[in-house]
């Protein structure tokens, strides 16, 4: 059961600011302004406010605030806005409370790598006591580049002291964090597990990179044109930050406490495409044994899903492969089921991606309302199926699939259903 | 007040049908194993690169030679060596379970990895830095991101992703199913493991394979290790410088190596007549810290063993051996040592205790698979490798519960400890499978 949500992204400070602007199809996209981008083939991407980081409430958390890289950060500002909404702090049984998290820690800057090109001479030796003297490589970003701190920080924070599971599986990451931690929820490990995943690589060496597998959308006439999943004129995907937190809990004890339950995460399931390292299986292959084993672990058939939140991240792999593996699960009823990607005004958020399109179908699905995959203008012959076109689509729906598929092959996907008291 | 303990199925448990493991001492579990009874040890002045300006220069490096290895020659850039070892302990595990003979599509196959710190390597980016360095020898930043980035090489940023090792191993071997990688302490080795009992259980793959990876050692995973406070710095040639709960321990030492488990329910292993010398029983886990970076407290490395009981319920008694996690560092071992007392106070004059770092150092996310492993061992041949040092010394947190010479004993149940510095700690519990259940096939 899920009884608290939060996230921060281009769009909003809070879940429900985002889901305002999304359902009004708004984009968060824009010209990059935290680092200089003049020569590269791609200037854009879908920044958080630095005013919406709201730092550390207390001393306590104060002391290791020190610690907290920018996705750190983000993951604390959706990690407060759900335990509020779930009124964790209420728990007695911290022993029973979790962490699992999608995260991967920041890059090095480029001056951090200038700094240490210094002691390091081209035959493969380094001046390490020149290094020493001069302070070495910072302390704090070895932390910061740590992919288990900003989950420690929300267990030091929340006061949990049950499980805590740090998990790098890319794009498939945040997903993937929820669904171990319903695990760990249903094996009766845990009555509580905060969930989800933050990612904040808008840093010229989290982004170039990208840049050079050219991944990113490269042509675009505007910013908030550039992310076009589905559309012919599709040519990458649009890189973000994010957080994006979900309280998870077993219905008994949300009950026993009187919480109200927002959703319920039905299924999960994962699969590796093990096919090639930089391209996704051509014909979904990954992507059919996740949604096929996330039905499954929810026992419940193609015919009685609603929707389907795509990972349509706007690349010409992804989103055609997404919509084959779509075809080859729902066989003719294919084209009556809505698909839409968040992704197409939010960017991609990487690691926190499935977190927060999770959080945005559980509150599609309570009010109703199916979000749209904007700048759908030129259809795709071999895209053919209802994306749910530039606007918000009111619908009673009630079970959903929301898929994650991750750089290097590994796929998650999440069955979740509105909750019906 | 009581809580749900929950405890794993028993009528048809999760067995260990195949091993693959690569350290310091040894290119596979049997020469590991063997290196372990003898005493040896694996650390040794570090190799590769000029330690000499750090205080600790020691490592347990292993001695994989990555040109031999078949794993994609085509991408050098993105196979560090963590990918050689991860590849190469994976088909040892294959092989030992005869997986390749048991025809399971690659679907029913689940991979669950924990997975060290993967950094940049700095000649990666030299040419790219050099390119667009101005007259006066410093890094003209404009160049830089005009230009000089082009000589990056294309897949560099691919082999920056922490999951990308995972996936060419997957690839390699086709596997294809049920998977998550966690990262980057020894706490989240134990936790794939647990992942893919927990699979098993659901009956969500037909075989698993899981394990961890360290690091490999460098310039940046020494660096952390110092400044994390972790590490010993004092490496005196004549001794042993990673001192498990001795009196003179002074911190850790770093260690290559891997460790993958080939996991499957009995009913499935009997069925196609694999054998298992033990079965993975029971785990638990807690998070607490007083200190930052001092790793968890003896109450929560308390409630992880006791936890893992509770899931196989057994009581404390039962237990042969713990082998602790141990890692030589002066807060870590006594905080697990009065965890242990506290544990099996009822029984301290049977307990014996193992601690593999002295030997492998600290394997961090590959140490709790690798530990495991030697579990497995220790049960199918009744025999405690020594802990090193090998001498005794007054003041031994160890004594009497840890010997410094191989023991011979019966050993049916083992936990396995391990933590990470931040207070998260997880325990597994190793126990011999009944001999009349045993499959088919078993040579004994």
């Amino acid at each position: 059961m899920v009884t608290g949500y939060g996230m921060v992204t281009p769009l909003g400070r809070t879940a429900e600011a985002t889901f305002e602007r999304a359902s009004r199809g708004e984009s968060g996209i824009g010209y990059l302004t935290r680092f200089d981008t003049s020569g590269l083939p791609c200037r854009i991407g879908g920044e958080v406010d630095d005013a919406w980081l709201t730092g550390f409430a207390d001393a306590k958390a104060r002391r290791l605030e020190k610690f907290a890289s920018r996705g750190a950060q983000l993951a604390v500002v959706a990690a407060t806005e759900a335990a509020r909404q779930a009124q964790l702090d209420a728990v007695g049984h911290r022993d029973r409370i979790g962490v699992a998290l999608g995260s991967h820690g920041d890059n090095p800057t480029v001056e951090e790598m200038r700094f240490l090109h210094r002691f390091y001479d081209s035959n493969g030796r380094w001046d390490l006591k020149g290094l020493h003297d001069e302070g070495g490589y910072a302390y704090l970003q070895f932390f910061r580049r740590k992919p288990d701190v900003a989950m420690t920080l929300l267990a030091h924070l929340f006061a949990c002291r049950g499980s805590t599971l740090s998990i790098v599986s890319a794009c498939a990451a945040g997903a993937q964090a929820i669904g171990e931690a319903c695990r760990i929820i249903r094996e009766g490990r845990c009555d509580v597990m905060i969930a989800g995943g933050c990612e904040a690589t808008l840093t010229f060496s989290g982004f170039v990179g990208f840049v050079l597998i050219k991944a990113l959308a490269e042509r675009y006439t505007a910013p908030e044109k550039a992310s076009r999943p589905f559309d012919r004129k599709r040519n990458g995907f649009v890189m973000s930050e994010g957080a994006g937190i979900v309280v998870l809990e077993a219905l008994d004890h949300a009950r026993a406490r009187g919480v109200s339950i927002l959703g319920e995460v039905l299924g999960y399931g994962d699969s590796a495409d093990a096919y090639r390292i930089t391209d996704t299986h051509p014909r979904g292959e990954g992507a059919i044994l996740a949604m096929k084993a996330a039905l499954d672990d929810a026992g419940l058939t193609p015919r009685e899903i609603d929707y389907i939140n795509a990972h349509g991240t706007s690349t010409q792999q992804n989103d055609l492969a997404e919509t084959l593996a779509v075809k080859e699960v729902f066989g003719g009823r294919a084209r009556e089921v809505p698909v839409s990607s968040n992704k197409s005004m939010i960017g991609h958020t990487i690691a926190a991606a499935g977190a927060i399109e999770c959080i945005l179908t559980l509150m599609g699905m309570s009010r109703s309302l199916l979000l749209p995959t904007i700048n759908y203008e030129f259809p795709d012959p071999k895209c053919d199926l209802d994306y749910v076109p530039n606007a918000a689509r009111p619908l009673t729906h009630r079970i959903v699939l929301s898929n994650s598929f991750g750089f290097g092959g590994q796929n998650a996907c999440l069955c979740l259903g509105a909750w019906e008291g | 007040m009581d809580q749900p303990r929950p405890s794993l199925n028993r009528d048809d448990p999760v067995v260990i049908t195949g091993a693959g493991m690569v350290s310091a001492l040894g290119l596979s579990v049997a020469e590991t194993w063997k290196a372990l009874l003898d005493g040896a040890c694996g650390i040794r002045p570090i190799e590769g690169f000029d330690a000499g300006g750090f205080p600790c220069r020691a490592a347990a490096q292993t001695r994989l030679d990555p040109e031999q290895d078949d794993l994609y020659p085509r991408w050098p850039r993105l196979t560090g060596l963590h990918s050689h070892l991860l590849h190469h302990a994976t088909r040892e595990a294959i092989r030992h379970s005869n997986l390749e003979q048991a025809a399971i599509p690659g679907e029913a196959i689940g991979f669950f990895v924990g997975m060290g710190m993967v950094d940049y390597r700095v000649e990666d980016l030299s040419s790219a830095v050099q390119s667009s360095l101005d007259t006066g020898g410093s890094l003209d930043l404009e160049q830089f991101y005009s230009k000089g980035y082009r000589e990056i090489h294309p897949l560099w940023p691919l082999s920056m992703l922490n999951n990308i090792s995972f996936c060419l191993v997957a690839t390699q071997w086709n596997l294809r199913g049920e998977n998550t990688v966690f990262s980057p302490h020894a706490d989240s080795g134990a936790q794939a493991l647990i992942e893919g009992v927990r699979t098993l259980h659901e009956r969500k793959a037909r075989v698993v394979l899981a394990g961890g990876v360290s690091e490999p050692v460098s310039p940046h995973s020494l660096a952390r290790g110092l400044l994390q406070g972790m590490l010993s710095v004092e490496t005196q040639r004549d001794s042993t410088p990673c001192r498990p709960f001795s009196s003179k321990r002074n911190g850790t030492i770093l260690g290559e190596g891997c460790g993958m488990a080939a996991l499957e329910l009995r009913s499935h292993a009997d069925a196609r007549g694999a054998s298992y010398p033990a079965m993975i029983s029971g785990y638990g886990f807690a998070f607490e810290s007083e200190g930052e970076g001092e790793g968890p407290t003896a109450s929560a490395i308390a409630r992880a063993m006791r936890d893992a009981l509770h899931s196989a319920d057994l009581a404390p008694e039962a237990i042969d051996v713990v082998i602790a996690h141990g890692d030589g560092t002066v807060r870590g071992d006594q905080n697990e040592m009065d965890a242990i007392r506290q544990m099996f106070a009822a029984c301290l004059n049977r307990i014996r205790v193992y601690g593999s770092k002295g030997a492998l150092g600290h394997l961090l996310a590959g140490a709790p698979a690798v530990d495991a492993l030697i579990g497995a061992e220790m049960i199918r041949e009744g025999i405690i490798p020594p802990t090193l040092p090998l001498a005794e010394e007054a003041g031994d947190l160890g004594l009497p519960y840890i010997r410094r010479e191989p023991t011979k004993t019966r050993i049916e149940k083992v936990l396995v400890n391990c933590r990470n510095q931040e207070g998260q700690c997880v325990s597994l519990l190793l126990e011999k499978v009944e001999p009349h259940r045993q499959a088919r096939g078993t040579i004994c």
